[in-house]
């Protein structure tokens, strides 16, 4: 990894009254993947969208590749391969058509644009069903598909919007083994996500978003770090609570000790030697305990502590 | 160019798989073709819908009034001797013919009494003629209709004129009939030597003539493919803005449009790609129909290729103009076939497609020049039933090329490709 071929500065992009991108600042580095995680509405699609200069920016400003995206989106578009969620190709066309069709709409003609449709379906592992229509495909076909579609005109950089929807495991490992493949050949990759382990196993960065913002940004460890060694929710009576803090605070698994939300948030070391200690702090007290949730240092408990939200909610 | 040749080339290769769209497209206006035609060869019942015939009389007598009298007593027919306030002319009946204002006009020459009225129908006497203008196009059973109902009129004028008081009153009861055959058979039941007179003095002193305005080249009488075919190819040919306006609906709605606008093509381009090959599937349903009319059932094309090709160019740059204005408005299938049907529907019966717009009272004529369809229509008819050329469907080609100007206009202006 070298430079970074993605920057976004003070990015803002409204639709009516919604904010759905709000000030992100972002860079992607150069054949990387770079994993977008978060809920339905975050913003991801949103933000791939402006990569791909589907949408423009209210604010801010976007350079791919060295190029300003306000001014120079047509230099960029030969550059980037954009596969959309949706199955984006023509149903009663063969595999063969529908990526001859896409190639010729990059420019490719003649036997480059044979030659390149031949290696991507052989890429996707669907050379043997080249001719069929793509009515015919099942689900996980129809993706690898779509992938194909993306790569057929070689970017230097592909945008993958939730390309794993809808898909059984079994071509899901084949989408994830592909990524990995065309990441080996030196393309970026920028790869959106609700799914934490498509996240985990892929993605050499992530960018937590939630609410059109960027909550965090580092490498899945980095961000599992950030949780120390796992954080203890604790609910206890109104007035038990504060005189408390201070003994919870003196424990010595104990990094931190808020309230948030009518509980206390204790980061910790170790998250299950200080639960022992605040039982017993607890039971000395005579203080009843209402709730407690203890979160493992994962990107899951990560995005949680971070958002106060599950994933998937 | 090449990425409009292969948006093209790849809409065509879809259109080819889409059975259901190849039928709609080319067989449906020929079923209709094939059953109207026969059902119409009959069906028109004049008594529906007065049939509006313009009078010019010149007659120096009072022979004509008194026949055009007649004319009017029937339910059939309303008869128009003035236009505007003032009386009406030889010239400005074949005007506004020419002008499809009207489709008939009876023309009584000066000497029509003085030759009714001679004593002696003889050879050696006084003839004349009435002349009937026809708008070559008037749906064959209607014009035979008004012909015959005046042929009858003519031949009781020319008896009443001649024969006394008591055969008068036999032909009375003919008073509302409509057709010679009616007279006829009534003059069967005449006894025999009076009969026989009629038939006797069948050598008729005034003789009724059909012809078509000046300047119009009518070599024969159109057959009810040329007075059909018209109507139902412009009706069929708009039928592509169902399969336009679908198809980009689904390029909206299967993410294949946001798909091209991340590839380095502009908006334009797109859409002329998205346009050219349905303008081409119009060209060629055009060709296949009038091509087949002209084989199958030997429909005359008229004199003018020129002119039947702008026409169909223009028609069918209207067409796809409404297509993607369709597509704009729609935003599901569902909305696209009803807003067709209704769009479609209601613009080829006020353009006159399946029924003769000079049949249909004034205000509706005149709400139906505000369609494609009309212009269209009339134009083809020009060229293959009123014998024009090229230049002289110009105009309306013009009026075509407004049409799909102003669709397209506002097409490409609402048009969201996603």
């Amino acid at each position: 990894m070298s430079s970074s071929i993605i920057e976004l500065k003070k990015v803002v992009k409204r639709f009516g009254g919604r904010v759905a991108v709000d000030c992100v600042d972002l860079s992607v580095q150069d054949g990387e993947i770079f994993g977008l995680l978060g809920p339905n509405g975050a913003g991801k699609t949103t933000i791939i969208s402006l990569l791909a200069t589907l949408l423009v920016p209210d604010d801010g400003e976007i350079t791919i590749c060295g190029h300003n995206l306000g001014q120079e989106a047509k230099r960029v578009r030969p550059l980037i391969g954009f596969v959309p969620q949706e199955m984006a190709l023509y149903p009663t066309l063969s595999a063969r058509d529908n990526l001859t069709f896409f190639g010729r709409v990059y420019g490719l003609y003649g036997s480059n644009l044979k030659e390149r449709v031949t290696t991507v379906l052989e890429l996707v592992g669907l050379s043997d069903r080249a001719s069929d229509p793509v009515q015919t495909f099942s689900g996980g076909m129809k993706r690898r598909l779509n992938i194909a579609a993306g790569l057929v005109h070689q970017p230097r950089i592909l945008f993958l919007d939730e390309p794993t929807v809808g898909v059984d495991p079994q071509s899901r490992n084949f989408i994830f083994e592909h990524v990995e493949r065309l990441n080996d050949e030196g393309i970026t990759i920028v790869y959106t996500t609700h799914y934490m382990e498509e996240v985990e196993r892929l993605c050499d960065r992530v960018a937590i978003m939630d609410q059109g913002r960027i909550l965090a940004l580092d490498t899945v460890i980095g961000l599992v770090n950030r949780l120390g060694a796992g954080v203890i929710y604790l609910g206890l009576p109104r007035p038990s609570s504060e005189p408390l803090l201070p003994d919870i605070r003196a424990i010595s698994q104990v990094l931190t000790a808020t309230e948030e939300k009518g509980r206390l948030k204790i980061e910790t070391s170790n998250a299950r030697l200080a639960l022992l200690e605040l039982i017993g702090l607890c039971s000395a007290r005579n203080v009843s305990i209402l709730s407690l949730e203890m979160l493992e240092p994962t990107l899951e408990s990560v995005f949680l502590h971070l958002t106060g939200k599950r994933l998937r909610d | 160019m090449k990425k409009i040749l292969a948006l093209t080339w790849k809409d065509l290769k879809i259109f080819l798989k889409d059975r259901g769209g190849i039928v709609l497209i080319f067989v449906q206006p020929f079923m209709f073709i094939l059953v109207i035609s026969y059902a119409l060869s009959g069906a028109f019942s004049a008594a529906e819908h007065p049939i509006q015939i313009l009078a010019v009389n010149q007659d120096a007598g009072t022979q004509a009034a008194t026949l055009l009298d007649r004319l009017k007593e029937m339910k059939a027919f309303s008869v128009e001797t003035s236009w505007e306030g003032h009386v009406l002319t030889l010239q400005e009946a074949e005007r506004l013919i020419i002008e499809r204002k009207r489709a008939f006009a009876l023309i009584f020459p000066p000497n029509f009494s003085a030759v009714l009225e001679e004593e002696s129908g003889t050879p050696q006497g006084l003839t004349t003629k009435v002349l009937l203008i026809v708008d070559p196009n008037a749906t064959k059973q209607i014009a035979e209709l008004v012909l015959g109902s005046i042929q009858g009129l003519l031949e009781r004028a020319s008896y009443t004129a001649k024969i006394p008081k008591g055969v008068e009153d036999f032909f009375t009861p003919l008073g509302d009939q409509t057709s010679t055959k009616n007279s006829e058979s009534l003059g069967a039941g005449l006894d025999e030597p009076g009969s026989r007179g009629l038939r006797e003095q069948r050598t008729p002193a005034v003789t009724l003539e059909r012809i078509a305005p000046t300047g119009m080249h009518v070599k024969k009488l159109p057959d009810v493919y040329q007075q059909n075919v018209p109507g139902y190819t412009v009706y069929g040919i708009f039928w592509i803005v169902n399969l336009l306006a679908v198809s980009v609906l689904r390029e909206k709605r299967e993410g294949t449009f946001r798909r091209l606008l991340v590839a380095p093509v502009s908006r334009m381009v797109m859409l002329i790609g998205k346009w050219i090959p349905y303008y081409l599937i119009n060209i060629v349903q055009i060709v296949i129909m009038l091509g087949v009319s002209s084989v199958l059932f030997n429909m005359s094309l008229g004199h003018s290729a020129a002119g039947l090709v702008i026409v169909s160019l223009a028609a069918a740059a209207t067409a796809t103009g409404l297509g993607v204005l369709v597509a704009t408005l729609a935003r599901t299938e569902a909305q696209i076939s009803g807003l067709t049907v209704l769009l479609l529907l209601t613009l080829s019966v006020l353009g006159g497609c399946f029924i003769p717009r000079f049949i249909m009272p004034e205000w509706l004529r005149t709400v139906g020049l505000v369609t494609p369809h009309a212009w269209a229509l009339d134009a083809y008819q020009d060229l293959l039933v009123r014998g024009y050329d090229f230049w002289d469907v110009l105009p309306k080609v013009g009026v075509l090329g407004v049409f799909a100007v102003i669709f397209f206009g506002i097409g490409v202006w609402r048009f969201r490709f996603e």
